[in-house]
């Protein structure tokens, strides 16, 4: 595989060019171009025509672009039809997105991030974010090197190949862990919080947490995380300001 | 009504269709149709892989589809109608305007001569013509991504 390891380089990036018109296409673009060098010597008119579809709209999970990019270049130096490529490109989105944010977004930073709390509270500190940093980052490009190297060695034949990874199998398992770490982190960093706070303090974290539940049953999707931090900042601004 | 969405979106089954919409409206059975895709074991297998396990998929043709709505309309099941591209919404609503009465449009992307409308839409002044007579033939079609973003009108889009 020529270019592997530029093209590796440049699917760190692969979001760098993210737009609502392409999403992930131009960069795909861009991590495919060193794949399809070869091609241009083999066959420059194929070679145009695939640097282009290579950036057409994609999108995905961008740590399993490399499946995608792997695959598809595969199938360009098999000379299949380009109309079948692009319905190949089109119909990777879902499961790549899915299975990609189930994993990452949903799993592995939840259960890391909530791990490194319940490290950073019993006392291993910096060393806790740390661990966080390098393990989510070695997890991230190890998965990018076997994505580009098991999509370009199924081509056409990438959803046995997904399918029968260990994919699916970690996305199962994935979610109970993470489940788990951010529910203990909660747990301890909260304790970690009030100390020195005292009975009150306590009472009113437990008001705050009681109203977060209440409004995001009643408001459902509406009420975003973020909503709810700016009422219990604006809230805790107001009852200080006629000082309770 | 156990039609409860009637949707097109180019990028088929993804995120915003499973979860985004899936779950806030109960859904336990998505009907992707699309002539080809219904032709093509190895891209309905791709499709599969990005739906959690209690929603069922099913692939179809526009003229099966056309067939059966009455019957899925009938049953309890909670279904979601998906098409790739406006003609085969516009050929669903033609065979049974009564059942798909509203058309969601949820994300139809970039193509040479496509104008930005919203930032998930993209259509030509053809496509939007077309929508138009769909309306005018007693459809009522809309704009929207997700449940939580403001549902657009069609005039809103020209």
């Amino acid at each position: 595989m020529t270019g592997g390891w530029r093209s590796l380089l440049r699917l760190i990036a692969v979001q760098g060019t993210w737009n609502y018109e392409r999403m992930l296409g131009v960069g795909m673009g861009y991590a495919a171009e060193p794949l399809l060098k070869d091609l241009q010597t083999v066959d420059p008119v194929r070679h145009g025509e695939a640097v282009v579809r290579s950036t057409e709209f994609f999108n995905c999970n961008p740590n399993l672009a490399g499946l995608a990019l792997g695959a598809t270049v595969r199938a360009e130096y098999e000379a299949v039809p380009g109309a079948q490529i692009a319905r190949l490109r089109t119909a990777l989105c879902s499961p790549l997105g899915a299975l990609g944010d189930q994993l990452f977004w949903a799993g592995l930073v939840p259960a890391l991030v909530g791990a490194a709390v319940v490290g950073a509270v019993l006392g291993a500190g910096w060393w806790a974010i740390a661990g966080l940093l390098l393990l989510y980052n070695a997890v991230r490009i190890g998965t990018g090197v076997w994505a580009l190297r098991t999509g370009f060695d199924a081509g056409m034949r990438i959803a046995g190949a997904i399918s029968g990874s260990w994919i699916p199998r970690a996305v199962e398992r994935i979610g109970p862990v993470a489940g788990f770490a951010v529910g203990t982190a909660i747990a301890l960093s909260a304790g970690w919080y009030l100390e020195g706070f005292g009975w009150a303090g306590a009472a009113g974290a437990l008001a705050v947490a009681a109203t977060g539940a209440a409004v995001t049953r009643w408001f459902g999707p509406a009420f975003t995380t973020v909503r709810f931090a700016l009422l219990a900042i604006g809230l805790l601004a107001f009852f200080r300001w006629v000082g309770l | 009504m156990a039609i409860v969405l009637c949707r097109v979106d180019d990028r088929l089954i993804h995120g915003q269709v499973v979860i985004g919409w899936g779950q806030p409206l109960g859904i336990d059975l998505i009907v992707l149709v699309d002539d080809q895709v219904a032709a093509s074991s190895w891209e309905q297998d791709l499709y599969r892989m990005a739906v959690s396990p209690g929603i069922e998929v099913r692939f179809m043709t526009t003229a099966e589809a056309s067939a059966q709505m009455g019957e899925w309309q009938a049953n309890g099941r909670r279904a979601l109608i998906l098409t790739g591209d406006l003609d085969t919404m516009a050929a669903l609503h033609a065979a049974n305007p009564t059942i798909v009465h509203r058309i969601n449009l949820g994300g139809v992307h970039h193509r040479p001569g496509r104008r930005e409308r919203l930032p998930y839409l993209y259509l030509t002044d053809e496509e939007l013509r077309q929508l138009v007579a769909l309306e005018a033939r007693g459809a009522e079609v809309t704009a929207q991504d997700l449940p939580t973003s403001p549902l657009v009108s069609l005039k809103a889009l020209g």
